[in-house]
């Protein structure tokens, strides 16, 4: 599977991308999923033109619902489903939390250092060719060893190999990269790479406590960061232009902190557009508006 | 698995492991995890804002549907 399309499916029919996509993933049903009509079938003229239906499946955020009893089987999608509204972000805290902040004094000692990653990704990453296969540094192999039990735990099988950026932005260490592969990364990287997030985001709160210091490493499944990195790059490239050629403001889709940092970076050296942030949580999005000349 | 999980998870963010205590109730559909920690690592399984549950609660995700069942992480 493409790791760039980690949840795209074709087949004859919708029904049928729909239940390949959810034996690739391991579903029984279509009700953990939304599923995103790509692209209808068509049977083409003497089987010129015909191409296969697309479909995009999108794991829920939340839960399954609690299990009742359910005397049908859940409705199969239909095509009409693609306008299915995105269930709303889990709200799932319900438990009044002690500051982080409020650190009684004791916690001071050797062990007790806290880490906090603010952003899921500092870096941008770049292509694949800017990685030189190093001998891994403390980093990238306490962070390989604790993202592959993570792993372990998790029942995926998996292969992690580690990398050193190189530096992209001047002055900087450069991170290591912990690139996994194995048969269950689409699950892995989940729904607009937030499961991916997630482990990374555990795997370096973890790594760093055992180096008692900052873990300097990016968690990739697939390669899917770097590829949709690179896609991204061409992207905002590309919006850039149209947005100057216009003189209109382009608005992106909504995307993650991560991927949204990926567009303003890459357009922070360009004169003629600038770029900014609107919208909350899930909807945030990037626009970017030309800079008009007087 | 989701247990030893976050066994794993919570023995390796807090100060004191061993007030970790993970409490695993089943039923035929789900399993519960009742997650316990001393008062003062409680900000280091939750996180600013919930992050790190939210994380923990994400990875269990892949679990549950790898194994088709409901996995539920209590805190407290």
């Amino acid at each position: 599977m493409n790791p760039n399309e980690p949840l795209e499916f074709t087949g004859e029919t919708v029904d049928a991308a729909v239940t390949a996509g959810l034996a690739k993933l391991g579903l029984q049903h279509s009700d953990l999923l939304t599923v995103e009509i790509l692209e209808e079938p068509a049977r083409g003229i003497f089987g010129i033109g015909a191409r296969p239906a697309k479909v995009r499946l999108i794991l829920r955020p939340q839960m399954p619902p609690p299990p009742q009893p359910q005397p049908t089987p859940p409705p199969k999608p239909k095509a009409e489903n693609k306008a299915q509204p995105r269930p709303p972000k889990q709200q799932n805290e319900p438990k009044p939390s002690p500051k982080s902040g409020q650190k009684p004094p004791q916690q001071n000692s050797k062990k007790g250092q806290d880490f906090d990653f603010e952003d899921d990704d500092e870096f941008v990453i770049a292509d694949d060719g800017n990685y030189e296969a190093d001998t891994p540094g403390e980093d990238g192999e306490v962070g390989k060893e604790v993202l592959s039990e993570l792993l372990r735990l998790m029942g995926i099988e998996h292969h992690i190999t580690v990398k050193r950026a190189q530096a992209n932005r001047d002055g900087e260490n450069p991170p290591y990269l912990l690139d996994i592969t194995g048969p269950d990364m689409s699950l892995l990287i989940g729904r607009r790479g937030e499961t991916l997030s997630s482990l990374q985001y555990v795997t370096r709160l973890i790594t760093s406590r055992k180096l008692q210091r900052r873990a300097n490493i990016i968690v990739d499944a697939g390669a899917y960061k770097s590829k949709r990195s690179e896609r991204l790059q061409q992207l905002a490239v590309r919006m850039a232009d149209q947005a100057v050629e216009t003189k209109r403001t382009v608005q992106l889709e909504p995307m993650p902190a991560n991927e949204r940092r990926i567009i303003h970076m890459t357009l922070r050296n360009r004169p003629d557009v600038e770029t900014r942030s609107h919208g909350e949580g899930e909807a945030r999005k990037v626009t970017i508006v030309p800079v008009l000349n007087k | 698995m989701a247990k030893e999980l976050v066994e794993y998870i919570a023995q390796n963010l807090v100060n004191d492991p061993s007030q970790v205590h993970l409490k695993e109730k089943r039923t035929p559909s789900s399993i519960i995890l009742e997650l316990r920690v001393a008062k003062s690592d409680m900000g280091r399984v939750i996180g600013k804002q919930g992050r790190v549950a939210n994380a923990i609660r994400s990875l269990l995700r892949v679990v549950s549907t790898k194994d088709d069942v409901r996995i539920i992480l209590e805190i407290d």
